[in-house]
């Protein structure tokens, strides 16, 4: 059982790292961003190549995908977001979707489509009521509380963040304060993508790295997203865990039905909290 | 995309029954050019899917609903045929029907819950229930659908003579049921009805203060839309004698998307086209990329890539389409404006 709760936080903290930026887009830039699977995939496979360069250091392969992957997402933010601003929502998804099957065949065709496998860099368990829990999971959702937090002052107290937050709201006020709102949007378009790539990076160990990553990890973020509310940090963190928990103790009892789980219950959402979005 | 409803154009112009009946000539004739060049066996292929992407067509072209859950229709009516044939009687037709009554009842079911969302949540949450859908087919269901593996099946003869494993009857069947479909919708799309459908996607507040119940109309579309595309789908089924849970998989959504956008959005000839355009691609583009990266002796992207950048390239420079982009180019000549 408590193999299964640290199971559920587990997959809840990634799926929080991953759902950050898409409710970030989502909320200031009214964008469903399918190109965010294509960060996360590639970030993960240029990070298993740096293993190698790098004997297998984790933290420095994991520093050097980070900053590779910077540009790459300031190159689709450029000339994909931000074309896209005040568009048609069918518009947005459409291209975001293009985007991701580019990236998705890129990375077919320079790592090929076999999962790579990676090893669990700490490696080391602690016995805890008589079963063996990995380190490696007890420090991922560490990191995905310390993320929650973090954000939170980030939002609250740095300028940029009260920025972001007053567009959310209002970004036409925000404009007619003379501020370059497209400036802040990209700042945090990149910061989304950063740690959707930290979390592919981080949940690499758990998983296989495979093309089409990206995708699945999109449906369950989408869940997220919409179960949180768009733009919602705080509900974007409960949402994840929840979800996540769902998935373990669904996985638990019937392996196969995890992820349909989850979709019943964004569709519970949906149904019963009528979607002021547009 | 115009504000007014258009009514020089071929999309809009009401079908009087002698030119509805010119416009199927038309058609007929195209498809007929089409199958000279194609085998035929793809052809009956390519006018299964047509007749999913002009259903496709009504939900986005017309009334501007964008879904990432259309196969859920078309994987139930493929399966529900399937399995009136496994386990009920051999006939194609009844089977065909069934497939689309088990369509059309969940359709109505979820129509009551999706058809409330619009924007990104409509999207997403088609998605879902497509998911959900390709799931229980795959894990709950596969006591009766066989899971992965697949369920094969086959079917008598239509009124004991037409043979549907035969190239051409298989053909000839396809073909006068697309030509159907785009009759019953031509007429369906331009009849007050349609108009209606259409200024939803223009403006919905508008069409509600005009004392309309927009729910009940969007309600219906999305039944018919699902409904055609289980028609599709059953097809499928009599033609190939073989489904699989890639019928119901989400991710053949993009395919209607794509086929949809290039043609043109909301014209059925812009369906048709788009339609036939995606075919050629997706069949063509695997066998050539091959020999192309054999003759220039390098790697070269498969074909999502350049899928990928054709999307990207409608949605920044054709939005129209190709249909649209040469109606605009005739409007100018002929009246001096685009629109």
């Amino acid at each position: 059982m408590i193999q299964t709760v640290i199971y559920g936080f587990t997959i809840g903290a990634i799926l929080y790292f991953f759902s950050v930026g898409l409710s970030l887009t989502f909320g200031t830039m009214h964008i469903i961003n399918f190109a965010h699977g294509m960060v996360y995939a590639l970030g993960v496979y240029l990070f298993i190549t740096f293993m190698g360069y790098f004997g297998n250091s984790f933290l420095l392969s994991l520093v050097v995908s980070l900053m590779a992957m910077l540009p790459v997402a300031y190159v689709v933010e450029r000339f994909v977001i931000r074309r896209l601003y005040g568009e048609s929502l069918d518009y947005a998804i459409i291209a975001t979707y293009g985007v991701l099957l580019i990236g998705t065949d890129f990375i077919k065709l320079i790592w090929g489509t076999t999962p790579y496998p990676v090893n669990d860099p700490i490696g080391l368990a602690v016995p805890l009521a008589g079963l063996d829990l990995p380190v490696y999971r007890i420090v991922i959702v560490i990191s995905a509380v310390l993320l929650f937090l973090a954000l939170r002052l980030f939002f609250k107290r740095s300028i940029i963040g009260q920025i972001v937050i007053a567009s959310l709201e209002d970004s036409d006020g925000v404009r007619c304060l003379g501020l370059d709102v497209n400036r802040y949007f990209s700042i945090i378009f990149v910061l989304g993508s950063a740690l959707a790539v930290l979390g592919g990076i981080l949940y690499a160990p758990i998983s296989t790295a495979e093309p089409y990553m990206g995708f699945h990890i999109l449906l369950l973020a989408f869940a997220v997203v919409i179960v949180g509310g768009m733009g919602n940090l705080n509900g974007t963190f409960v949402a994840a865990m929840v979800l996540g928990m769902v998935m373990a103790i669904t996985g638990r009892f019937w392996s196969q039905a995890a992820n349909a789980m989850v979709f019943v219950v964004m569709a519970l959402v949906i149904i019963f909290r009528p979607m002021e979005a547009e | 995309m115009t504000a007014a409803p258009d009514t020089r154009g071929v999309a809009v112009r009401p079908a009087s029954p002698w030119g509805l009946a010119r416009e199927v000539a038309f058609i007929a004739a195209g498809l007929l050019l089409l199958s000279l060049v194609i085998k035929v066996h793809w052809m009956t292929n390519f006018m299964v899917f047509f007749i999913l992407v002009l259903s496709f067509d009504l939900l986005y072209g017309f009334m501007g609903h964008l879904s990432f859950g259309h196969m859920l229709y078309f994987g139930a009516g493929a399966y529900g045929t399937a399995l009136w044939l496994v386990f009920g009687s051999k006939s194609p037709l009844i089977a065909l029907a069934a497939g689309m009554l088990v369509a059309a009842l969940l359709a109505a079911g979820l129509g009551r819950i999706v058809m409330r969302t619009h924007g990104a949540p409509f999207a997403l949450i088609n998605m879902a229930f497509n998911e959900i859908g390709h799931f229980m087919i795959q894990s709950p269901l596969s006591g009766v659908t066989q899971g992965e593996d697949g369920l094969s099946c086959s079917a008598d003869n239509i009124f004991g003579v037409i043979n549907l494993y035969k190239d051409g009857w298989a053909f000839g069947f396809a073909a006068v049921m697309l030509l159907a479909v785009f009759a019953l919708l031509r007429v369906l799309t331009a009849s007050p009805y349609g108009i209606l459908v259409r200024s939803i996607k223009e403006n919905e507040q508008r069409v509600k203060f005009l004392g309309y119940n927009t729910f009940r109309y969007k309600w219906v579309t999305f039944v018919i839309a699902s409904t055609v595309a289980a028609l599709s789908g059953g097809m499928f089924t009599l033609v190939q004698g073989f489904v699989s849970p890639r019928v119901i998989s989400p991710f053949g959504n993009v395919d209607v998307i794509f086929a949809v956008l290039i043609g043109g959005a909301g014209n059925l000839y812009g369906a048709l086209i788009g339609g036939t355009v995606f075919m050629l691609i997706k069949n063509f583009l695997p066998v050539l990329i091959p020999e192309l990266a054999n003759m220039l002796n390098m790697r070269l992207p498969q074909w999502e890539m350049w899928l990928g950048i054709v999307l990207l390239v409608i949605v920044f420079s054709v939005r129209k389409g190709i249909v649209g982009a040469v109606l605009a180019k005739w409007r100018l000549r002929a009246y001096g404006s685009p629109t």
